[in-house]
């Protein structure tokens, strides 16, 4: 397995090559020492009948200077004789033989007057007949020197051949990863590949089954980096189209605030503060929709945060003491609202906030008075939630409080509640994947 | 303050000059690049300046004043709100950058800020000869300690020469900064609005330099 829990193509391929070539040695050892066995054998016997033919030769043409019959041995310097020899009359009795050849019969009288090769007790023996008194020329071999000559060519062999499978199997081994060296370049190529940089490219493929690839990645980069610019075009002229008129709306409401006499003065106030919000909201979404944009973090006390969020007719009940963070105040604030202003619009006319820090995270609970929802729904909605399945059940308030969530390394949980709804935002103190699931387990409604 | 708006929108640029004027300050405000006079000797004490007009870039507009040696603070006003947008609009020239939508008080504290710096003050208060105070922020002058009323005209004159403090200020260019484009002033109205100061907060409080204009000293 690798690094990432996937298994590894190189890994499992050298695996398999491997695996091959060891079971193909053992096999070639098992097949060669079989075959060399049996064929020294052969071998053995061949050079057993011609030295007895040989012998014959020797034996008849000097029969008459020679003492056969006399039940002696040849004379001989001492040497290890692996070979020996005998005379057997056809009473049995050794007439002559090598000075090694011991002095019984190394057959029976039954083979006497056969040419064969008979196996005799610890013996591997050649007959031929000698003359015509039935006197028979004995040739043999023990079958121990018959055995280690077998055994030790058959090893030899063998041996050499599992050697060369073994170096096969290394040599294999490093092949594959040689050959799989372009595959994990090209892998690095694209994990460094960002197709929205000006120099953006991958060195040509080093193989051709790479070439598709290689084509298909930057394909899909050119189609990415095509959609984010034409997005970011859209954003730019969106954010100028709409920042505009809330930036004249805003110029306009504080001007006719300083103008109009005391009794319009609460009515501007909150005209302004709506078109606040909503200068908010367009800033927090054009912000979310636009891609590679990070938050501005900064230090946040969560609890002014809070506290500068009316929502008419809904009373937040925030904690007492200060709750500092690092976050972007401007899309905390739109994502806080949204989810006041979604426990307004159902209901709700209490909501009481509590804030959890907990080393890098922050845990920020809005727990309202309102009908709530049902379990099932709960978790429907967490489920798209999670997924960021966002069309599937959900509200833009939730929706957009999930993506400042995730924008700030966190979650949405939607948590179980005896009465009323309760959601929790989780921001870390920096983007990317929540190191703590969110409490959210099932269990009862929130509305 | 004598302000220069560049704001093509017609709301914002209304409500955003009207509720400067309210606050005491002079604006000209111009929808286009082509519409701004020649701003070689018109004294402003601040460039309010859209990134995005009809006819240009305010952006460039501003390279080009800055590379002609023009130092009048700017303030970039766009709905540009990109940390790259930023940097290229402060590193062009601009003193501060303003994202839309904002609120007309954020402005103007921005521009007192932009104001202080160029003053080199930490504060808004700023003590004259004859004991005479000027908090700028608050927009008041006090005398030994005593809050001194001011008519509009008489405190945008106080303003010009505090935030030129040190400097001869001359009688013309206090005139453009009182009035703006197509205002119309009587020939004596600096002089007036001069004695009318000095009757309330001292004669000490505003040197004449005969021939070349009016000073206050720190």
């Amino acid at each position: 397995m690798s690094r990432t829990g996937v298994p590894s193509i190189r890994r499992r391929l050298a695996r398999v090559v491997v695996g091959i070539s060891l079971a193909w040695s053992l096999a070639a050892f098992g097949v060669v020492w079989a075959v060399v066995y049996h064929q020294v054998d052969r071998v053995m016997d061949g050079a057993l009948q011609e030295s007895a033919e040989i012998l014959f030769g020797l034996l008849h043409a000097n029969a008459a200077q020679l003492p056969i019959g006399s039940g002696g041995s040849l004379p001989a310097p001492p040497h290890d004789e692996h070979l020996v020899w005998q005379l057997v009359a056809a009473d049995g009795r050794v007439t002559w033989r090598s000075h090694r050849a011991p002095a019984a019969p190394l057959t029976g009288p039954a083979a006497a007057s056969q040419v064969a090769t008979d196996e005799g007790d610890g013996w591997h023996v050649h007959l031929l007949p000698f003359d015509s008194r039935g006197t028979v020329l004995v040739v043999a071999q023990r079958h121990a020197d018959r055995r280690a000559a077998r055994l030790k060519a058959a090893t030899a062999t063998a041996s050499g051949a599992l050697l060369v499978g073994l170096a096969c199997a290394a040599w294999l081994r490093r092949r594959v990863r040689a050959e799989m060296l372009p595959v994990l370049q090209l892998s690095r190529q694209v994990a460094r590949y960002h197709p929205l940089e000006a120099a953006a490219g991958l060195p040509p493929a080093t193989r051709a089954e790479l070439v598709p690839l290689r084509d298909a990645v930057l394909h899909l980069g050119e189609r990415l980096a095509q959609r984010v610019t034409s997005e970011r075009a859209f954003s730019a002229h969106a954010a100028h189209a709409l920042r505009t008129p809330l930036a004249g709306v805003g110029a306009q409401l504080a001007l006719a605030q300083r103008e109009s006499p005391p009794s319009l003065q609460p009515r501007l106030q909150r005209a302004r503060e709506a078109a606040d919000r909503l200068g908010r909201v367009v800033t927090a979404l054009l912000t979310l929709f636009r891609s590679g944009t990070e938050p501005a973090w900064q230090s946040v006390d969560l609890v002014a945060l809070l506290r500068s969020l009316p929502v008419e007719g809904l009373a937040v009940e925030p904690p007492v003491q200060p709750a500092p963070c690092h976050a972007d105040p401007d899309l905390l604030a739109a994502a806080l609202l949204n989810l006041l202003d979604n426990a307004r619009r159902y209901g709700a006319t209490r909501v009481q906030a509590s804030i959890v820090q907990d080393g890098v995270l922050t845990r920020i609970r809005l727990a309202d008075d309102g009908p709530g929802i049902d379990p099932g729904q709960r978790q429907r909605m967490q489920a798209a939630l999670d997924s960021e399945r966002y069309d599937d059940g959900l509200g833009l308030g939730l929706m957009l409080a999930d993506r400042v969530a995730r924008a700030h390394g966190g979650r949405l949980a939607l948590l179980p509640a005896p009465a009323g709804f309760a959601v929790e935002m989780t921001l870390a103190d920096k983007p990317g994947p929540i190191a703590t699931a969110p409490l959210h387990e099932a269990g009862t409604a929130g509305g | 303050m004598r302000l220069l708006l560049l704001e093509d929108d017609a709301i914002l640029g209304e409500g955003l000059s009207g509720f400067l004027r309210a606050e005491g300050h002079v604006v000209d405000w111009f929808q286009r690049l082509l519409d701004v006079p020649a701003l070689d000797g018109e004294p402003y004490d601040a460039w309010l300046v859209d990134w995005q007009l009809p006819d240009g870039s305010g952006l460039d507009w501003l390279r080009g004043l800055r590379a002609r040696g023009h130092a009048t603070p700017a303030l970039m006003l766009t709905a540009r709100d990109r940390l790259a947008d930023r940097i290229r609009g402060l590193d062009t020239g601009a003193d501060d950058y303003l994202v839309k939508p904002f609120a007309p008080e954020e402005l103007l504290a921005r521009l007192r800020a932009v104001q202080r710096r160029v003053a080199g003050t930490a504060s808004s208060g700023v003590t004259l000869r004859g004991g005479v105070t000027v908090d700028l922020h608050a927009r008041a002058a006090f005398l030994d300690g005593e809050r001194v009323d001011l008519t509009h005209r008489e405190w945008s004159l106080l303003e010009a020469l505090v935030q030129r403090a040190g400097r001869i200020v001359p009688k013309s260019t206090l005139e453009a900064l009182l009035l703006g484009f197509g205002g119309e002033l009587s020939s004596n109205a600096v002089e007036v609005h001069v004695s009318g100061i000095r009757r309330k907060l001292g004669h000490a409080v505003i040197e004449t330099v005969r021939g070349l204009g009016y000073r206050v000293t720190p």
